[in-house]
């Protein structure tokens, strides 16, 4: 199998229009490593990705995501970047070792999750309502034709999608139209968009912190 | 959730523990006190009963946030606690404060308050998912570590949990005990309350959402105006050593990040470089401050990073990491987040040492123990006199024989944190502990309750054992020092003594931002609240780091001339420093019943030498009423805040049922007028405030707060002003309101 490094390495650039399928898209987007029938379209933009070693815990993400979407309200269930919920005790929630685990109450680690722009929750929503925004790549909700079910959110391997209680429709990243609000405002430089290309390092970086410690 | 508004959840819970009977109420009849500290207090002066104590079934606790809390304004994330608080003579009304996460999960959840009243027959605790109300049995954590609370809470709830909590200083019904939020999040004061009360934790989810009124280019826009004010923690607007793009750096300024600086326990450690105030994405660096609590060289092996509260760009937390709080003192974890006193504490009580490994185990270890145990030192006080009594010898007098022997003092001078474990044990166990432990049940008490009118000690096992009339302590003034005060061989009293810090007379807590920075404005903001006064209105200009003159220019353009003194050259008082002070104490309360923190705002400088350094005061009228929705000015917020304080004021009056503050609560302490005994007041080089000065002050002071001269109690005229009729009718009626 060729590894994710060698894979680019080798000079295989990633492009608009190509299609990925196997251990490299499954890494960058989080979706199950093992399953080759995923494919990904590439398309120009990328993915926005955290540093824990940077992230400071201030939630600004979050509230400049909810602020800049809709209703001007604020909460982190109506952003699309999570960080509260893995804010306290790390990915892998309260442990009996907790002290030992990621987290405010752990090591002092945070790691925020975000959008990887995969293709699960357009695969899993039964109405065709996620699709791509050519400028951006980014898999954007319909507002017209979500229901609400919550099938993507159930399904997204990261866990960044909410149903919103009011409106009972998915919230998902749509990256701003490639001007995150949530970058804008992070104190730290923690949160970047990066390019397919430059992505690598960096989930490769974040999903050391998603493991169990 | 509040539809007419932006800003306000629109409910407050209202628990009643005795019947477990959970209400909601409308927020709406609290909006003329904007929220935080002005819904606690409203509420207790309400629900006032007379001559009560702090742990009483008949006291109320408020756990408030404001309409800013949530709503993603720039620091706007604390919590306030009212109620009455055992550390303080009478058990006056004290507001104690956290930051962390908690305010906007309350808010989240749908309320902008908790009135906690009654007392449960069982240990409970209070379970809020939105609507979901609930007490729970608290069988499994009465008795656990604060963080072992937090977990087993989360764990019950799920794991987005915010979390406050007592430890089992608070169970034990210790005095100076927290209730506490996430690691090192602590409001002093009022742990016993929730302990006498039986309830252990409070457990918040909220699915909801906080509704601002303004739109993403508006709030952006304000954030962006912020961010070319804002400086770094206490608003030190100057880096604190020489950078390329600063005009001036300044010892004082708590902007530590820069050249030099690393976040060195980081697993990729970070290295800080130059932190330009215009760099927006180096904000969250610029403080950086572990270096004031550890120095440098030790503050580079530790720090892991900046942390803090919810919407905060500036992150005056420090997240350390300290591989031998497992390896040498056995404890869960090597890892501990803290600032200020979390850190300072620990080292009070060991001498304060300098920097070294030493220091470093002292305070990452004894914040441990501290926090985890929930232990409060009112800011100090409980500190200062562990230490001083060392230095005095006075322990050997104060502790039954065995207990003295079985006290390792040879750890305390050998500065070995392991001294630390046991120390905290018998602040938190009290009488639970094995032992006599007068030390522990001595310092955990508050030391209102074994002084005299005149400052001198009780014989502690009297007071303790409740005997009606206690014996004195007999100690005396025994240090070389003390001659050059004239005092040695007398009566020892903790109000002459400079050693222990307690500024006011009546509310005997440490000093807080004092005469040591701001002459008489910091002396008389030390004087109106019932403990310390936690006010930085005014550290955040005159610590900002910008040359005297630059600083004095915005006090005199805000003041008047002559408002700001250069520190420890103290000219007499003036009309301006009157109006300094008052300035100083609307934007606290504001800050607390907004709620902002007050540990960077109000911003009225900022490191932009483009603005000549000038920041703006009218943020936060700004903030609310983008949040809100309802328009208001600077001028018309600061009305609503002052009506607050007069609020405070006129129940500080009602629960020490006497109207003359003057003399029986804005008293300070002898030190602070006899320091530096070679030396008068107004000379240079010394911070000793005047008598007949102080008298001066609290006539002008009083003069620009509408209160009456002779008593210091707001008058009618001055109640009426900010819609207080009713106080104004009720401390008539009992004869407290001035003719
Ligand atoms: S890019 Fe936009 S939508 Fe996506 S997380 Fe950031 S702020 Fe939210
Ligand atoms: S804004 Fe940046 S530092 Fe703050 S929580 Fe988000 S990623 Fe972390």
């Amino acid at each position: 199998m060729i590894t994710r490094r060698a894979l680019l390495s080798n000079g295989a650039k990633v492009a608009v229009g190509t299609v990925y399928c196997g251990s490299l898209v499954s890494f960058l987007t989080g979706c199950n490593s093992d399953d080759d029938n995923i494919k990904i379209e590439v398309l120009p933009g990328g993915l926005m990705v955290v540093d824990p070693v940077l992230c400071v815990g201030c939630r600004r993400c979050e509230i400049a995501c909810s602020w800049s979407h809709g209703k001007s309200a604020v909460s982190p269930n109506t952003a699309r970047i999570k960080v509260v919920k893995n804010l306290n005790f790390g990915p892998h929630g309260v442990q009996d070792n907790y002290h030992q685990q990621r987290g405010e109450e752990g090591d002092g680690t945070i790691v925020p999750e975000t959008c990887r722009q995969c293709n699960v929750c357009m695969a899993a929503c039964p109405q065709q309502a996620i699709s791509i925004d050519e400028a951006t790549g980014a898999r954007v909700v319909d507002e017209e034709l979500c229901i609400g079910c919550g099938y993507c959110a159930e399904n997204c391997p990261q866990q960044v999608i909410t149903i919103d209680k009011l409106t009972e429709k998915a919230l998902k990243c749509d990256l701003c139209q490639g001007k995150p609000n949530c970058a804008e405002v992070c104190p730290t430089g923690a949160i970047k968009f990066y390019t397919w290309e430059e992505a690598v390092a960096e989930v490769e970086h974040h999903e050391k912190y998603l493991k169990l410690i | 959730m509040n539809t007419e508004f932006g800003g306000w959840a629109g409910y407050v819970l209202r628990v009643d523990l005795t019947n477990n009977i959970i209400k909601k109420e409308s927020t709406n009849k609290y909006h003329n006190y904007i929220g935080g500290m002005g819904i606690g207090y409203k509420v207790l002066w309400d629900n006032h009963k007379d001559g009560i104590k702090a742990t009483d079934e008949g006291n109320r606790l408020i756990i408030s946030a404001g309409p800013l809390s949530g709503s993603g304004a720039i620091c706007s994330a604390r919590t306030t606690i009212t109620s009455r608080s055992p550390v303080i003579r009478q058990h006056l009304i004290t507001d104690g404060h956290f930051g962390g996460h908690f305010s906007p999960e309350l808010k989240y959840a749908g309320y902008d308050a908790i009135i906690i009243e009654g007392k449960s027959p069982t240990p409970v605790w209070l379970k809020i998912i939105d609507d979901e109300v609930t007490l729970e049995p608290a069988d499994t954590i009465w008795g656990k570590g604060m963080f072992d609370t937090f977990a087993a809470v989360a764990k019950m709830m799920g794991q987005q949990a915010q979390v406050a909590a007592i430890g089992p200083a608070g169970e034990n019904l210790v005095s100076q005990s927290t209730i506490q939020t996430q690691g090192g999040h602590s409001a002093g004061g009022h742990g016993a309350v929730l302990g006498s009360k039986q309830l252990k934790a409070i457990g918040v989810i909220g699915s909801g959402v906080v509704n601002v009124v303004a739109n993403n280019e508006q709030l952006r826009k304000l954030d962006d105006h912020i961010l070319g004010i804002i400086g770094a923690n206490n608003q030190g607007v100057v880096p604190h050593q020489p950078q390329t793009w600063a005009e001036y750096s300044s010892s004082i300024s708590r902007w530590r990040g820069g050249p030099g600086v690393k976040w060195g326990a980081a697993d990729n450690p970070v290295d800080v470089g130059e932190t330009p105030w215009n760099d927006r994405q180096k904000v969250g660096m610029r403080t950086s401050m572990a270096e004031m609590y550890f120095g440098r060289e030790e503050a580079n092996k530790i720090f892991k990073r900046p942390s803090g509260c919810h919407s905060c760009p500036i992150r005056c937390f420090c997240e350390v990491k300290n591989p031998k709080m497992k390896t040498e003192y056995k404890l869960p974890t090597d890892n501990i987040s803290n600032t200020c006193m979390g850190f300072l504490d620990p080292w009070y009580v060991m001498g304060l040492p300098g920097n070294s490994e030493k220091r470093t185990d002292i305070q990452t270890v004894g914040a441990y123990h501290m926090d985890n145990y929930g232990v409060w030192s009112a800011y100090g006080q409980l500190s200062h006199i562990m230490r001083e009594f060392i230095t005095r010898d006075f322990w050997k007098e104060l502790l039954p024989a065995q207990e003295f022997a079985a006290i390792n003092w040879q750890q305390q001078k050998d500065l070995d944190a392991h001294f630390m474990e046991d120390f905290y044990t018998r602040l938190a166990f009290g009488l639970q502990y094995n032992g006599s432990n007068i030390l522990g049940r001595f310092l955990g008490k508050g030391v209102h309750e074994f002084i005299n009118e005149e400052g001198e000690l009780y014989n502690i096992q009297d007071v303790l054992n409740g005997v009606e009339t206690p014996r004195m302590a007999k100690l005396s003034f025994n240090l070389e020092s003390d001659a050059a005060y004239g005092l040695l061989g007398k009566t020892y009293s903790v109000f002459l003594d400079k050693g222990v810090k307690v500024f006011n007379r009546s509310m005997v807590g440490g000093t807080h931002h004092a005469s040591e920075t701001a002459g008489q404005v910091g002396a008389l903001l030390n004087t109106v609240f019932n403990r310390d006064p936690q006010c930085h209105s005014h550290i955040n200009l005159v610590n900002c780091g910008l040359p005297y003159g630059k600083i004095s220019e915005v006090a005199d353009k805000m003041w008047g001339a002559g408002a700001f003194d250069p520190v420890k050259h103290y000219k007499p008082m003036n009309i301006a420093k009157a109006k300094f002070a008052k300035w100083c104490l609307v934007k606290n309360v504001l800050h607390d019943s907004l709620t902002l923190c007050n540990w960077m705002f109000p911003l009225i400088v900022s490191p932009d030498a483009k603005k000549d350094y000038q920041g703006d005061s009218s943020i936060e009228s700004q903030m609310f009423s983008l949040v809100t929705g309802i328009q208001t000015s600077e001028q018309e917020l600061d009305d609503k805040a002052e009506g607050i304080l007069q609020l405070h004021r006129a129940l500080s009056v009602l629960q020490m049922q006497e109207m003359d503050q003057r003399n029986q609560h804005d008293v300070l302490t002898e030190w602070v007028y006899d320091l530096d005994p070679d030396k008068v007041f107004g000379d240079e080089g010394t911070i000793k405030m005047g008598r007949e000065d102080m008298q001066l002050g609290l006539d002008l002071f009083y003069a620009e707060m509408g209160w009456d001269r002779e008593t210091g109690t707001p008058t009618r005229a001055t109640l009426e002003k900010f819609k207080l009729g009713y106080v104004a009718d009720k401390l008539e009626s009992l004869g407290l309101l001035p003719a």
